[in-house]
């Protein structure tokens, strides 16, 4: 009783076992495995960025009080008895409270004591400043100022949240029309079809450029425009996934049961076209950073001054005499693309059908 | 300022790539729709602007010699006053000026060859129609003279294609004597048929130039042959002597050469025009470059100011398309010279071996350039109607930092709307400065003193202290981040609205902006009030009132000061009109950039004095140098050349020279 009871959970727990299989595979892929979790470390991190990138101070112990600054409101700088209204300089704060030998508190600082938008100047020396591990600029700043690690990491995360967000609504717009005309097939496929070829002669780059020449993009309509022209690239696989799918024997088999339309597509034909989804993820992720990186870099993407790889790459090549600037930014880009290929690469041939089944 | 005198002052494009960025100003808000079309124009065809090159040698011009006398003008909508008199009024005084300093050097030797860059090549030579206004124009159109010329130093008039004129006893009306010795480029004497029928030719519908039809028409009301040798243009409204001549005189078309047809646009896309200036066009590439040769009997050349200028022989006129290769041109000694106007040229991209070891020389040249660059507030928008908040606003925005920062220094705070017009600038004004007192002040007084969590002040029904600041310039987001942190301070946002040039001019001139962060290609001899404070221009689209303002006091006053003959009375208006617009706070001046900087190699030679009172730019091959005479003064010394060429060769180093000239700077008030 005891071991059907167990059969029956582990049955109902345990994976697929092509599951399980493919991910061994994908583990034994060990640069596409590191990358992946080298890649969701980074993503982790970055969404505390905050935690680790900010001016604002971790803690504050003031006058025997404790302050977390990090999220919320501004602290003006009269609660720690400096002269303004406007929010406290925590950097300042911590000179302040030290030469007073820390009697009234102290300030616990993040490694990098810089948020993306401040401008770090100094008179007498013209930013971009080289990096120094003194100033706490580990990689310099840019042509006003601003600390270039800081804007990687910031910039790093709204690239990435967007190119998900693009990826999330492509997909979903595009395994849904993609599934439709495979299924249905016939006049709906074929009017689809041209639909589709035509819509896809639009000139997405132009369209965009025509857009932020008129308003000033925002994140979400800037993601808005890039799904409203990119949704199409993945109605094609699917359309012949499904095509391919929906003739094997177990669709008939479900059809003959009875099943409608949406129970077959959903519990049937699209987890049998899984591998085809997800082999595309990783690609469609880093073309969405490249995208995004592309247009800020010519100046019609987000709206500044956003945090962007894009704009530093842009300061980055017309101050080639602050070489960290471009340094910094290509390696960054260089390092994300790289590791989201190798997951790319590993999943496909994780996933790759020749490696488990035999066609006879 | 902005009174368009077309035909007078060009934007120095010819000074090289960098130039025109280092301007404070948006520098794309021009006076009229042509322009600003042009910019959208230029964007569209610089992609395939890549013609097969192909040489064309300009086809022997043999015009007969003019004929026709006497062209007939087509009839225009009367005003009460119009009209020249029909035969010369007796009581004319006839004068001249031949007593103001010459400002050329007499070592200035002719020869050599001025190799300098334009960034596309030209869609046409014409001088108007479509796509006339691109960067070529800078070329053309300072190489054709008018009558009269403004002298750079005294701002008086001086002696061009006229010899003596004379003004008309209705207050707008000028009659100019030619001189004999002028000649188009063909050879064909000027006459006084050339203005007329430039009238005519300029009122055409065929030339496809609104904005001259219509400025010919409504400024210019009528145009008079007496003699061959004697003309009168009669403008629209009185003015002083000196801006009568800035306004309504204008250059001759050479009726000997036109034929207007339907087709004129296209037929004379490639023509090259006969024209007045020292230079003519000898040499075209397409998409590759154009040689202008010097006039071996110029007219000019016996005339007092034009002595000694002009000098090199050749001028070549290269298209590079990116202003970093331009630069790498210059340094290996392909161009003479290149304008360093912006700091990061001029402190980072200037340094190196070049510069160091001697071979080129670098010069700073302060000059009484006029400047109108600010943040306009639309007075229209609910939270900007507030004095309060448009004064708290100025007393936040913190443009020193922004000075000592990113601009290195090196340009100055505007003290007010506009400046650099002589004896018209009001000194007294001082720009309202950061200060987190005042500000705290202004904005409590408009019911701002709270502070939401994120800083930013609200007031009580929920309304923030945001603003969107409109501009089209990418190079000054960095000035504006500074800003927008240092405004957070005084508990206000600014948010950024950069869009492309066209589209943000678009956007100013639709008055949508709440603020709108740009300039005026501001030139002339005196300011302008009418177009952009007179309230008939205030709240409707397409006009140059930005800041939407509209005071009943100052409308009378402008009024006044437009049809003023008086320069006394204009000069005092013109104070008391800057002080009100100051007093208004509608707008907050921004930066003005009171030099101009360019690197050349050695052999190119200055006069002692390097450059004129009024000059925007050293290096200007042609007479005009921002409306005034001042161009032309450098020679190319060629036994030099081959000595700097020499040391170079050998790694001889040369003592380096960095000149900088602060004869004309005026120290900053306060």
């Amino acid at each position: 009783m005891e071991a059907v009871v167990l059969a029956h959970l582990t049955d109902k727990l345990a994976l697929d076992p092509l599951t399980v299989k493919q991910f061994k595979r994908f583990r034994s892929i060990k640069r596409g495995y590191y990358s992946a979790i080298v890649l969701g470390v980074m993503i982790v991190l970055s969404f505390g960025a905050e935690l680790l990138v900010n001016s604002r101070a971790l803690v504050v112990s003031y006058q025997g009080e404790l302050f977390f600054p990090t999220y919320g409101d501004i602290i003006p700088g009269r609660t720690f008895g400096l002269d303004y209204d406007y929010e406290t300089d925590y950097r300042e704060l911590d000179r302040v409270l030290e030469e007073r030998d820390g009697e009234d508190g102290w300030v616990l600082m993040p490694p990098v004591p810089y948020d993306a938008l401040e401008n770090d100047l100094r008179s007498g020396v013209y930013p971009p400043y080289p990096p120094s591990i003194e100033s706490g600029h580990y990689l310099g700043t840019d042509s006003t100022g601003r600390d270039v690690l800081a804007r990687l990491i910031y910039g790093f995360r709204i690239a990435f949240a967007f190119s998900f967000l693009l990826l999330l609504c492509n997909y979903l717009i595009g395994i849904a029309v993609g599934c439709a005309m495979g299924f249905w097939g016939g006049l709906f496929d074929l009017i689809f079809q041209r639909v589709i070829e035509i819509w896809n002669m639009v000139p997405t780059l132009y369209v965009i450029m025509i857009v932020a020449s008129v308003v000033v993009p925002t994140f979400w309509t800037l993601a808005a425009v890039m799904v409203l022209f990119g949704w199409t690239a993945m109605t094609w696989n699917m359309r012949t996934s499904t095509y391919k799918e929906k003739s094997r024997e177990y669709v008939l088999a479900a059809r003959a049961l009875g099943a409608s339309s949406p129970r077959m597509i959903g519990s049937h034909v699209i987890p049998n076209t899984i591998s085809v989804i997800v082999t595309f993820i990783p690609f469609s992720i880093a073309s969405g950073i490249t995208l995004l990186t592309a247009l800020d870099y010519l100046g019609f993407g987000l709206p500044p001054p956003t945090p962007s790889w894009g704009e530093l790459l842009n300061q980055g090549t017309s101050n080639l005499g602050s070489p960290w600037i471009v340094y910094s930014v290509v390696i960054a880009i260089a390092l994300v693309l790289v590791m989201v290929n190798y997951i790319g690469e590993a999943i496909r041939e994780a996933f790759d059908p020749k490696k488990f089944t035999y066609y006879e | 300022m902005t009174r368009a005198i077309k035909g007078w002052r060009r934007s120095g494009d010819h000074k090289g790539p960098g130039d025109h960025k280092g301007r404070p100003y948006g520098g794309r808000c021009v006076r009229d729709n042509a322009r600003a079309t042009l910019v959208i124009g230029t964007l569209l065809v610089a992609g395939c602007g890549t013609e097969t090159p192909s040489v064309f040698e300009p086809p022997a011009e043999t015009h007969e010699p003019p004929t026709s006398v006497g062209v007939v003008l087509p009839p225009i909508e009367p005003q009460e006053g119009d009209g020249l008199p029909e035969t010369l009024p007796d009581d004319l005084v006839w004068v001249t000026n031949e007593d103001d300093p010459v400002y050329a050097s007499p070592q200035a030797k002719r020869g050599g060859t001025l190799r300098t860059t334009i960034t596309s090549f030209p869609l046409t030579l014409r001088r108007v129609g479509p796509d006339s206004n691109g960067s070529f124009a800078g070329y053309i159109r300072p190489n054709q003279f008018g009558p009269v010329a403004l002298h750079p130093q005294t701002r008086r008039a001086i002696p061009a294609l006229a010899t003596h004129w004379a003004f008309g006893a209705d207050g707008r009306s000028i009659y100019y004597k030619l001189n004999p010795e002028a000649r188009w480029a063909d050879g064909v004497p000027v006459t006084a048929n050339d203005f007329v029928y430039a009238v005519q030719f300029m009122r055409s519908k065929e030339i496809v130039a609104p904005w001259y039809n219509n400025y010919y028409t409504e400024r210019i009301r009528d145009v008079k042959r007496y003699d061959d040798l004697t003309y009168a243009v009669q403008g629209a409204s009185p003015m002083p002597g000196t801006e009568m001549h800035a306004t309504y005189s204008f250059g001759p078309q050479p009726s000997h050469f036109h034929v207007l047809t339907d087709d004129w646009v296209a037929e004379f896309n490639w023509k090259i025009e006969p024209n007045t200036g020292p230079y003519k066009i000898s040499q075209v590439r397409k998409g590759k470059y154009i040689v202008m040769e010097r006039k071996d009997d110029w007219w000019g050349d016996e005339s007092k100011y034009f002595m000694h200028r002009f000098n090199p022989d050749r001028i070549h006129v290269k298209v590079i398309r990116d202003s970093n290769v331009a630069f790498q041109h210059f340094l290996k000694g392909e161009l003479d010279t290149f304008a360093l106007t912006l700091p990061f040229y001029w402190h980072d991209k200037a340094t190196g071996e070049e510069f160091d070891n001697g071979y080129i020389a670098k010069y700073w040249f302060y000059s009484e350039i006029p400047a109108a660059a600010g943040m306009y507030l639309n007075s229209e928008d609910p939270l900007l109607a507030d004095e309060s908040i448009r004064f708290g606003l100025a007393h936040s925005m913190n443009f020193d930092r922004v000075i000592d920062t990113v601009l290195r220094g090196d340009y100055e705070r505007l003290p007010t709307f506009q400046i650099g017009f002589g004896e018209y600038d009001n000194h007294d004004i001082k720009p309202r400065e950061f200060d987190l007192d005042k500000a705290d002040a202004y904005f409590n007084a408009a019911g701002f003193d709270a502070r939401g969590g994120d800083g930013i002040r609200v007031r009580e029904d929920g309304q923030r202290l945001s603003f969107k600041v409109t501009y089209g310039v990418p190079e000054h987001t960095e000035r504006l981040v500074i800003l927008q942190e240092e405004a957070k301070k005084a508990g206000v946002e600014l948010k950024l609205d950069l869009l492309d040039s066209a589209g943000s001019f678009k956007k100013m001139r639709e008055k949508k902006h709440q603020i709108a962060w740009s300039g005026w290609a501001a030139g002339g001899l005196a300011p302008g009030y009418w177009e952009h404070f007179h309230s008939v221009n205030a709240g409707k689209p397409q006009t140059n009132n930005l800041t939407n303002h509209a005071n009943p006091e100052m409308d009378p006053l402008i009024m006044a000061y437009r049809v003023s003959a008086s320069l006394e009375e204009r000069v005092a208006l013109a104070k008391r009109l800057e002080q009100m617009v100051h007093d208004s706070g509608v707008v907050i001046p921004t930066f003005r950039v009171p030099y101009t900087r360019a690197g050349a190699w050695r052999w190119v030679k200055l006069p002692e004095w390097l450059g004129t009172r009024t000059a925007a730019s050293l290096f200007s091959p042609f007479a005009d140098t921002g409306g005034f005479s001042g161009g032309g003064l450098f020679w190319i010394d060629v036994d030099e050349k081959r000595r700097i060429r020499d040391a170079k060769d050998d790694g001889r180093a040369l003592e380096p020279v960095t000149i900088v000239n602060t004869d004309y700077r005026r120290q900053q008030a306060g």
